[in-house]
């Protein structure tokens, strides 16, 4: 058995045991489920509302007809996604933060330490026993989703809801191991272990809410309630070309969101899971072939962060005496 | 009073001597400087899509920012308060109660014939005094980056409005940093200590008006407060149970009102008096610890 699958294993065993770990992880998925509950409960207002305008509409002689509001299964998962975005990503910093921090606290690194091993086998190990540890949460989650859709949100599930629901879980993960090796080698580097908690929070939230906000805010759209186009009553097409001639500054808006791996992330799972209208009941293959870039950036994000895990957790960086 | 003042002056020095701390804090000064500059590029930018809009002949509709406040271009602080300055809160508050019982000085202070209540009463105000500081040199750079922008010092009207929406956030801050202190204060492990108030914090902000307003977690990052969703009576209830808990969405409203902000209207009373309800039910709380939770230990 190698250095690295026992590091692996023995933190695998640490986390089964954390009460904590435990809480967070019922956190956000309490959360998600809270989210499938308010927007199915959203969308039964929503019909109740039209049956309402219907009979109305009957009742006075009207002829015009409206369309129903129809219920996509999986876009009621928006609000989990939206949760693992910000809340996983927190999690999985503590997480990360955590692994280095009660080795360094309890001794038992300089005991590890005296053992003949690997360069890599520590931060490898503990990387290892994360993303194996990431990968369980997120089949629970994913699980969990799928049930709340179906008996919360009584809505019908078909096999390629549940491969778009993987697709996104398999970007999920990805994610969640970005953050979780970030932290890790960010704790390595601090010479006082809640510096480097802190630094590694000032990133998240740098890019998980303050980019993505100040993106949101740069949006023309959402400058007026309800949106400036649909206040002037603008048709889509002249939103379009009136847009198009301020391309500067949505390409300034753009380069701020895309800057964040939280926007590559949700642009990924919108897209398969259709939750943005543009790719709701596209084939597979047509939202892979658009949201291709995003996929490999996210994947690169990940193996960098997972590159520096391993480069920053040193001997000597983690042997430096805290002050 | 002199434990009080003295306790007060040493967080001060140490918060100050934290270059974590001090990182923090030049972060929400920077986000805040930076909030006018966006809000003015937004605007300058929705204008002329309007005034596009208007020369092809698209609309006749009036220019929804003709008559928009000159403390519209500070909307977006209200959010970093939120986002930046609530986190930056729990960190410092952790900080204060932890750093004694990490070092174990506590123990060497209560040796002393001091008072608890005086002590963290102290810490308290120390904390309080940083981040009056820092909101006063925010509030500063907002008032001069808008009188740039308009061509004009503020007058003063806004300007009082600016000083009240700087009041309303010490107070927000000032309960997210007792949340941080309550937990430093009963943590077995460092770790617990920033974490759950980070979690209480994000159910405060996210999980509450969600339940309440059928928002969505990043709909919630607009600096206005989430509306309930429409016809739905079921939410109006909930809301109605769940509001005076999502203080985050409180103060949203008080600090949309103050820097009049047309999409929320009423009067911020209520909500005053709501946070400023919870500011002294949890100095109360954080102020009755006992004598020997301040000198537990850690186990991390």
């Amino acid at each position: 058995m190698s250095d690295t699958w026992i590091v692996a294993e023995k933190e695998l065993l640490d986390l089964r045991r954390d009460r904590l770990f435990a809480i967070l992880i019922g956190f956000l998925a309490i959360a998600s489920l809270i989210s499938v509950a308010v927007a199915s409960a959203d969308f039964r207002n929503q019909l109740d509302a039209y049956n309402l305008y219907v009979t109305n509409l009957a009742q006075s002689g009207s002829t015009v007809t409206a369309a129903a509001p129809q219920l996509f299964p999986l876009k009621l998962l928006r609000g989990g996604i939206e949760y693992l975005e910000i809340l996983g990503a927190l999690f999985a910093i503590v997480l990360g933060y955590g692994t280095i921090a009660k080795e360094k606290y309890r001794g038992t690194l300089a005991l590890f330490l005296s053992r003949p091993v690997s360069r890599f086998s520590f931060a490898g190990g503990k990387v290892l026993g994360l993303s194996i540890v990431w990968l369980g949460v997120v089949v629970v989650l994913t699980a969990v989703s799928l049930v709340a859709v179906v008996t919360i949100g009584h809505a019908p599930i078909g096999g390629i809801d549940v491969a778009r629901l993987l697709i996104a879980g398999g970007f999920a993960w990805l994610y969640l191991v970005f953050w979780t090796a970030l932290a890790v080698g960010l704790t390595a580097l601090s010479t006082r272990l809640s510096t480097g908690l802190i630094v590694a929070l000032v990133i998240w939230l740098a890019f998980v809410l303050i980019i993505p906000q100040i993106g949101d805010t740069m949006d023309p759209d959402n400058q007026v309630p309800g949106g400036l186009f649909a206040t002037l009553n603008i048709q889509k097409t002249d939103e379009l070309s009136v847009l198009a001639q301020f391309s500067a500054f949505d390409g300034i808006r753009n380069g701020l969101e895309v800057s964040s791996v939280t926007k590559h992330f949700e642009r990924l799972t919108f897209a398969f899971l259709g939750i943005k209208d543009q790719y709701n009941q596209l084939p597979l293959g047509l939202v892979w072939t658009a949201m291709l870039p995003y996929a490999i950036t996210l994947t690169a994000a990940t193996l960098a962060s997972v590159v520096f895990a391993a480069l920053a957790t040193t001997r000597r960086t983690l042997q430096r005496n805290q002050s | 009073m002199n434990t009080v003042l003295t306790s007060a002056r040493h967080e001060i020095l140490c918060t100050l001597r934290a270059r974590v701390a001090v990182l923090l804090l030049v972060v929400f000064l920077g986000m805040v400087s930076l909030s006018s500059l966006i809000g003015w590029i937004t605007n300058t930018t929705v204008t002329r899509v309007y005034e596009k809009i208007l020369a092809d002949g698209l609309t006749t509709a009036p220019n929804p920012f003709a008559a928009v406040s000159a403390l519209y271009y500070s909307r977006n602080s209200v959010i970093y308060v939120v986002l930046i300055g609530a986190l930056m809160a729990i960190i410092l508050g952790v900080q204060a109660t932890l750093r004694d019982r990490k070092s174990a000085t506590v123990d060497l202070v209560l040796s002393r014939p001091v008072n608890t209540v005086a002590r963290i009463l102290g810490q308290f105000l120390g904390l309080g005094a940083v981040i009056a500081v820092v909101l006063a040199a925010s509030t500063t750079i907002s008032w001069a980056a808008i009188g740039v922008i308009i061509g004009t010092p503020l007058g003063v009207d806004p300007t009082l409005r600016l000083m009240g929406f700087a009041a309303v956030s010490w107070v927000l801050m000032m309960i997210f940093a007792l949340l941080g202190m309550l937990t430093g204060l009963y943590s077995r492990k460092e770790t617990t200590a920033l974490l759950v108030p980070f979690v209480v914090w994000s159910a405060i902000a996210f999980v509450l008006p969600q339940v309440g307003t059928a928002a969505r977690p990043v709909a919630l990052l607009n600096p206005v407060p989430a509306l309930a969703a429409s016809g739905g009576t079921s939410f109006d209830l909930i809301g109605a149970l769940t509001g005076p808990f999502a203080i985050t969405e409180q103060f949203k409203r008080v600090a949309s009102i103050v820097l009049r902000d047309d999409s929320v209207t009423g009067n911020p009373v209520a909500s005053i008096l709501l946070l400023l309800a919870v500011l002294i039910a949890m100095i109360w709380i954080v102020v009755v610890t006992p004598r020997r939770a301040l000198r537990s230990g850690l186990n991390e």
